[in-house]
C-alpha cells in the first residue's frame, strides 16, 4: 500500500498498476494527492484552487468501473491518474484567472479540450497552477497572487511562466501537470525544475478554452517525470478539434519508439548556441556532456547552422505583443473580468479597468503591440519579423533535412534567486534559446540531465524534432532517461517530506 | 538609447488601448518601452529583400465549412453569469449618451 504522501512521486504506469493489482483505490489516489498538496503546498504555492469534488467524482467513476469488472486499460491513458492545469485552461466551474487581477472572480463555464480530454482519459483533475500573469514572464513572479517557488531551493524562481505546472511536478504534488508555451514557458520552467517538459509541435494540441497569448506560437503540453508519462498524455490530449482550426489530425502513438534507443539517429548540435554569449559554463558542460552520452550510445552528432535563429528574439518580441495586444482586447469590463468601480463614464470605467486590471507586464505588452502595429511602424517592424518567421523556419527545415533531432541548452542558465532580474529585457534572455522553435513551430522539450556544477539546480537539455515528427525527440529524450535516470521529486520534498 | 516614443506618444497609445496610467507610470512606461524597442533593432537590420512573411505556422489553412447543424450553445443565463453588472438579461454600462457620456 502506497503512503497518501507518494502518489505525486508516482509514475502513470505505477499508479495504474496499484489501481489495476487493487492496492489502493482512485478514492485514495485522489485524496493522498490533496493531502499531499495540503501538507506541502504552503512552501511551494503552486496551486491556486484545487478541485476536490471534481477529482472524487472522477476517482468514483474509476472505482465504479473497476469493482464492474472492467480493465483499467478501457478506461482511458490517465484513469486514475491525478492531473493539474495551468491557470490559463478552462476548466468548467473553477476559477481561471491567468494568474491577473483581471480575471480574478472568472469562472469557467466551459471546459478547454485539452483539459476535456485528460478527463474523457481518465484523469483525476485536482486543480489549478500558478503562472506568470497572462503567461507574460519566465519566472512566475508576475503572478498577480504571489510567486511559485522553486521545490529544488525556495528561494529561487521555478521558470515560467508554467511555473506552477513545474513546480507542482518537482515538489511531488502531482505526476501530471500541463502548461502552454509561446516562446519557452513550458520549456524553461521543466528545465528549472528539472522534470520532462514537452512543447509539441504546433497544431498537435487543440489551443480551444486555453487564453490566448500569442495565437500562433501558443502550444499545449505535458510536464510528466518521466517521458512515457509525458508521451501518454499526449496521446490523451493530442489531434484534430474541430473548435481550433489550427489543430491537427495527429494519429501517432507517442509511446510507441521510446524503447527503440538512438543508435543510428542522426542529432544535431548548434555551434552559435553553445558559444552563445551569456550561456554559463554549468549549462554549457550538462549540455556537452548529454550530448557526448548520446554519441557512446550510437548517435551520430552532426554540427547544423541555424544562421537566422539570432533574429528570433527580435522577431518574438515583435511577434507575441502585437498578438497579446490583440488577443488582450477583449478585456473590456463588461462582459466579463475586472469592473473598476463607481464609473460614470465608459470610457472611464474601461481605461481604469485595464490600468488596475492589468499588471505592469501585461501593460507594457500590450502598449508595445499597439505601437508596433500602428501605421508607418508596422512596416519597420512587424513586416520584417514576419519574414523573417520565413528564413527561421528554413532554417530548421534544412537542417532537418540532414538530422532526426537536434539538442541544445534550455535556457542559458539555472534558476535564478527571486528579485535578481528586474530588467524586463534582461528577463527576456531567458528564453533566448526557446523562441527560434515557436517562431518555426516546431516541437521542442526540456530533458533533465543533472545538476549545474556551481549553483547545484537542475540543468535540462533541449530536444528539438523536425515539425510534426515529436516523436523523434521523444526517443532521443527516453534514452537521456536512461543514462540520468526519471525526474526526481526536489530533495526537500522527497519521501513525503513537506520542503521544511 | 534612442528615443523612439516621448511621454506624449505613450499617452496616445495608452488611450488608445484604454488603459489609464498616471504621469509618473507614463513616465516608466516611456523608460520601459524604449529601452525594449531598442532591443527590437535587429528586425530592422535584416536584408530581407524578396523574403515572403510567414504569418502562421500552419500554412496551407483553407476555410472549412461544416453541416449546418443546430447544436446548444451559451443560455442568456451562463452568458451573463461572468458579468460585472447586468440588468433585465443584459450586460449593464453607464450611459453612453446624453449627460456624464463617453469622452
Amino acid at each position: 500500500m502506497a503512503s497518501s504522501q507518494t502518489f505525486g512521486s508516482m509514475s502513470v504506469r505505477a499508479i495504474q498498476a496499484g489501481l489495476a493489482a487493487g492496492e489502493f483505490s482512485a478514492a485514495e489516489v485522489a485524496r493522498g494527492t490533496f493531502e499531499r498538496i495540503g501538507a506541502a503546498d504552503a512552501r511551494v504555492h503552486a496551486f491556486l484552487e484545487t478541485t476536490e469534488a471534481a477529482a472524487l467524482e472522477a476517482a468514483a467513476r474509476v472505482d465504479a468501473a473497476l469493482a464492474a469488472g472492467r480493465d483499467l486499460s478501457e478506461l482511458g491513458p490517465l484513469a486514475g491518474v491525478p492531473v493539474g492545469y495551468k491557470d490559463n485552461m478552462n476548466l468548467l466551474g473553477t476559477h481561471t484567472t491567468c494568474s491577473s487581477r483581471m480575471l480574478e472572480s472568472y469562472v469557467s463555464p466551459y471546459t478547454a479540450t485539452c483539459v476535456a480530454r485528460t478527463l474523457e482519459a481518465g484523469a483525476l483533475p485536482v486543480g489549478k497552477l500558478n503562472m506568470d500573469e497572462f503567461a507574460f514572464g519566465s519566472s512566475t513572479e508576475t503572478s498577480a497572487f504571489g510567486p511559485t517557488r522553486n521545490p529544488w531551493d525556495l528561494d529561487r524562481v521555478p521558470g515560467g511562466s508554467s511555473g506552477g505546472s513545474a513546480a507542482a511536478v518537482a515538489a511531488g504534488l502531482v505526476p501530471v501537470t500541463l502548461g502552454s508555451d509561446t516562446g519557452g514557458s513550458i520549456r524553461q520552467p521543466g528545465s528549472f525544475c528539472g522534470i520532462v517538459a514537452v512543447k509539441p509541435t504546433y497544431g498537435v494540441v487543440s489551443r480551444y478554452g486555453v487564453v490566448a497569448f500569442g495565437s500562433s506560437l501558443d502550444q499545449v503540453g505535458p510536464f510528466a517525470r518521466t517521458v512515457e508519462d509525458a508521451a501518454l498524455t499526449l496521446n490523451a490530449i493530442s489531434g484534430r478539434d474541430e473548435l481550433d482550426c489550427t489543430s491537427q489530425e495527429v494519429a501517432v502513438d507517442f509511446t510507441a519508439n521510446l524503447a527503440e534507443g538512438v543508435r543510428g539517429m542522426r542529432i544535431g548540435v548548434v555551434p552559435a548556441f553553445m558559444d552563445a554569449a551569456g550561456l554559463t559554463s554549468e549549462v554549457r558542460d550538462k549540455v556537452a556532456e548529454a550530448a557526448a552520452k548520446l554519441e557512446e550510445l550510437g548517435a551520430e552528432l552532426v554540427e547544423v547552422e541555424l544562421p537566422n535563429a539570432q533574429a528570433a528574439m527580435s522577431a518574438y518580441y515583435v511577434l507575441g505583443p502585437c498578438e497579446a495586444f490583440s488577443n488582450l482586447a477583449r478585456f473590456d469590463s463588461v462582459r466579463y473580468g475586472y469592473c473598476d468601480p463607481g464609473h460614470k463614464d465608459l470610457g472611464g470605467q474601461y481605461e481604469a479597468s485595464r490600468a488596475n486590471g492589468f499588471g505592469p507586464e501585461a501593460r507594457r505588452r500590450i502598449m508595445l503591440g499597439s505601437y508596433l502595429l500602428s501605421a508607418g511602424v508596422y512596416d519597420k517592424y512587424y513586416y520584417p519579423a514576419q519574414q523573417v518567421r520565413t528564413l527561421i523556419t528554413q532554417d530548421y527545415a534544412r537542417a532537418f533535412e540532414q538530422i532526426d533531432c537536434i539538442l541544445a541548452p534550455v535556457a542559458p542558465r539555472t534558476a535564478f534567486r527571486f528579485g535578481e532580474i528586474a530588467d524586463p529585457t534582461e528577463m527576456y534572455l531567458s528564453d533566448m534559446f526557446t523562441i527560434s522553435i515557436n517562431i518555426a513551430g516546431n516541437g521542442g522539450m526540456s530533458m533533465p540531465i543533472g545538476l549545474g556544477a556551481e549553483t547545484g539546480m537542475p540543468v535540462g537539455a533541449q530536444l528539438v524534432a523536425p515539425a510534426f515528427r515529436d516523436k523523434n525527440m521523444l526517443r532521443v529524450a527516453a534514452a537521456l532517461e536512461a543514462v540520468y535516470g526519471p525526474a526526481p521529486v526536489a530533495p526537500d520534498f522527497a519521501d513525503g517530506k513537506a520542503g521544511e | 538609447m534612442t528615443q523612439h516614443l516621448s511621454e506624449h506618444d505613450v499617452r496616445g497609445i495608452a488611450e488608445y488601448t484604454r488603459i489609464g496610467l498616471d504621469d509618473e507610470e507614463v513616465k516608466q512606461m516611456t523608460v520601459d518601452l524604449n529601452a525594449i524597442i531598442d532591443s527590437l533593432a535587429p528586425i530592422t537590420e535584416y536584408d530581407l529583400e524578396g523574403v515572403e512573411p510567414t504569418f502562421h505556422p500552419i500554412g496551407d489553412l483553407s476555410n472549412v465549412m461544416r453541416e449546418d447543424v443546430e447544436r446548444a450553445g451559451f443560455t442568456q443565463d451562463v452568458a451573463l453569469e461572468n458579468a460585472p453588472k447586468q440588468q433585465d438579461g443584459c450586460f449593464l454600462i453607464p450611459s453612453i449618451l446624453g449627460e456624464g457620456g463617453d469622452r
